[in-house]
């Protein structure tokens, strides 16, 4: 179970530039759920899933992961409980290293690095089995540099290594927003596979207004630093990618206030472009 | 012929500095320039412990213990401190020439009449070939200077698939995608710190046994020694970056050990041929100034060349 408890963090404090990326917030998720995050251009989200990986400290609040307290954890520790897919495919991965290696580095998270030989014969084969599951040749190419290969592979591959020790939380940032439409489709078909197979608790974060309708059993919007919604079983199985982008236009309405009532209507989005796909970001 | 084999022998040497520089300048992306002060270091405590009479092997494991300490120390202040990497280099290594001239109680001392790996070498040479002098197609060849080649060169052949095998452990693995992805390397549980001050360790550890190496070989160690050392391990591994290419560790490591070679042995023929010894680290840095910017220039030159084609 992962669960935040009035988590907070201002960057930049007592600069012009100060900002409230995240305040009091409180998420409690429970072991094989998982949880999709919206949410407006800075609202937040990345932020939240740094506070969980580790990538700074909390101004105040606290993080429990598989009932320890690992809010004071450095993030290669943290590492050891947590599997991680950014949204760059080349974060993910070490270009000038083979295929092989790069999972070889994963099958041994959180684990001590010693002198042992990571390309042993069982695990080259496990290696291979996984490889082929994803359909896409690249069991026959494990030693070519994973560089060589397409953002899509690379998240893909990511994807994999993320997930080949069981983590108590898969963290997914916008992982498919830097790829094709088509590679998108594959990587997202694959997350669901895997996330469902090995029933991982996961918190994915996504632009895209159908993977937020159809993926997951929760979830959660986020506005300044917020959540402002939370919709739970029977209900988020409801939710159409209309009341979506209806909720959007909402909250981005000058007037609006994080204590507005939360309403929802297909009826005003007539006027929206086809595009599900609302603001996508940019890969760094 | 003796000028010749003391370029090779000169050039195995120099090789572990090109590992050493190849390790924290290739694998980490390092700019460490601690190795002036710790080739000096490695040769002023081999020296030292030389004239108080101490194993030959031990004084020069010290010597390894010794620079790898320094580049530790780099690496805590590049990691822990958050020091530019670049002035946490200068810094240990400005602090170790004050710290070279205490260990050697001068600028200059001198080791010959002690026993040292090269005196083991040239007994162990004649005691295998039963002769104090050879000759080679007509050239006089001494048991020293024979002894010393093959023995820097079985020594360098062991050191590089030491470093091979090595940097494909688990260990190692994790060094090399620290270098490569340092955000990923964290991701999977790896504490990335460590494996820059272990690995800027093992680097200055390596130069500092060159620097031992050295001190034993031309029978002296000299403060200012190591003045020029991270150039000239970078021109050996730009050197065999051009001649094997820069795809395979295993390639790496033997361009390295050739690029270093081929280096002295160019050193040897300019000085032959009358340059002044005194513009060598000029001649050296201006070599590796045109290595790092021809690429770049190549590139433009395509692009000038399309573009005329194009008008
Ligand atoms: N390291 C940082 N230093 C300063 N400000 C930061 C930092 N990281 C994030 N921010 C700011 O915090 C706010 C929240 O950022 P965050 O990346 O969490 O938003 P997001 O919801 O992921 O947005 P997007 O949809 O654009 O990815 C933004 O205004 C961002 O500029
Ligand atoms: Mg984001």
């Amino acid at each position: 179970m992962l669960e935040i408890r009035a988590a907070s963090k201002t960057f930049n404090p007592g600069t012009p530039n100060e900002l409230l990326a995240l305040q009091a917030v409180n998420l409690t998720v429970n072991d094989g759920s998982f949880v999709v995050i919206i949410g407006t251009n800075g609202s937040g989200k990345s932020t939240l899933l740094n506070a969980v990986a580790g990538s700074f400290c909390l101004d105040s609040g606290a993080i429990f992961l598989a009932g320890a307290d690992i809010t004071k954890w450095p993030e290669h520790k943290r590492a050891k409980l947590i599997g991680r897919v950014f949204q760059n495919p080349f974060s993910g991965t070490a270009a000038n290293m083979s295929i092989a290696e790069n999972l070889a580095l994963a099958a041994y998270r959180g684990k001590p690095r010693r002198l042992g030989w990571p390309l042993r014969k069982h695990l080259v084969s496990q290696l291979r089995d996984r490889v082929s599951q994803l359909n896409m040749g690249l069991e026959d190419r494990l030693k070519n540099p994973i560089g060589s290969l397409s953002g899509g592979q690379r998240q893909a591959l990511t994807l994999l290594m993320a997930t080949w020790l069981h983590p108590e939380v898969l963290l997914l940032d916008e992982h498919t927003a830097a790829l094709d439409p088509k590679s998108a489709d594959q990587v997202t078909a694959l997350t669901d596979t895997i996330i469902r197979r090995d029933k991982l608790t996961t918190l994915m974060v996504t632009h895209s207004m159908q993977q937020a309708a159809y993926l997951g059993d929760r979830l959660v919007m986020m506005h300044r630093g917020r959540i402002i919604q939370d919709f739970h079983g029977a209900e988020k199985q409801r939710i159409r990618m209309d009341d979506l982008l209806a909720r959007f236009e909402e909250v981005r309405a000058p007037n609006y206030s994080t204590r507005a009532p939360p309403r929802c209507c297909a009826a005003c989005i007539s006027d929206k472009p086809s595009s599900i796909i609302i603001a996508p970001t940019q890969a760094k | 012929m003796s000028l010749l084999l003391g370029a090779l022998t000169l050039g195995f040497i120099f090789s572990l500095v090109a590992l050493g520089v190849f390790i924290s300048f290739r694998i980490f992306a390092f700019p460490d320039i601690t190795a002036d002060g710790s080739s000096t270091l490695g040769a002023a405590l081999a020296a030292m412990l030389l004239l108080h009479n101490v194993n030959p092997v031990l004084a020069t494991s010290a010597a390894f213990a010794g620079g790898f300490l320094a580049g530790t120390l780099t690496g805590t202040l590049a990691t822990k401190f958050k020091i530019n990497g670049l002035l946490a280099g200068i810094l240990v290594m400005t602090g170790l020439y004050s710290i070279n001239l205490h260990i050697m109680g001068r600028s200059n001392i001198s080791v010959l009449g002690s026993s040292t790996l090269s005196t083991y070498a040239e007994r162990l040479g004649i005691a295998l070939a039963r002769v104090h002098n050879l000759n080679v197609m007509g050239w006089d060849i001494t048991a020293l200077e024979a002894s010393l080649l093959v023995a820097s060169f079985l020594f360098i052949v062991l050191a590089g698939c030491v470093m091979y095998v090595f940097f494909q452990t688990n260990l190692g693995t994790a060094m090399r995608a620290t270098g490569d992805n340092n955000e990923m390397v964290r991701a999977l549980g790896v504490n990335d710190e460590n494996m820059i001050i272990l690995g800027l360790g093992l680097s200055n550890g390596l130069i500092a046994l060159a620097g031992a190496f050295i001190a034993q070989y031309q029978g002296f160690s000299d403060v200012q020694m190591g003045i020029g050392m991270v150039v000239w391990g970078l021109a050996s591994v730009i050197i065999g970056e051009a001649l094997v290419g820069t795809r395979q560790l295993g390639l790496s490591i033997t361009g390295a050990v050739m690029g270093s070679v081929l280096f002295r042995l160019l050193v040897a023929i300019a000085l032959r041929l009358g340059l002044n010894p005194n513009d060598l680290k000029l001649v050296t840095a201006l070599f590796v100034f045109l290595a790092l910017i021809a690429p770049g220039l190549l590139k433009k030159l395509n692009i000038l060349k399309l573009q005329s084609s194009h008008a």
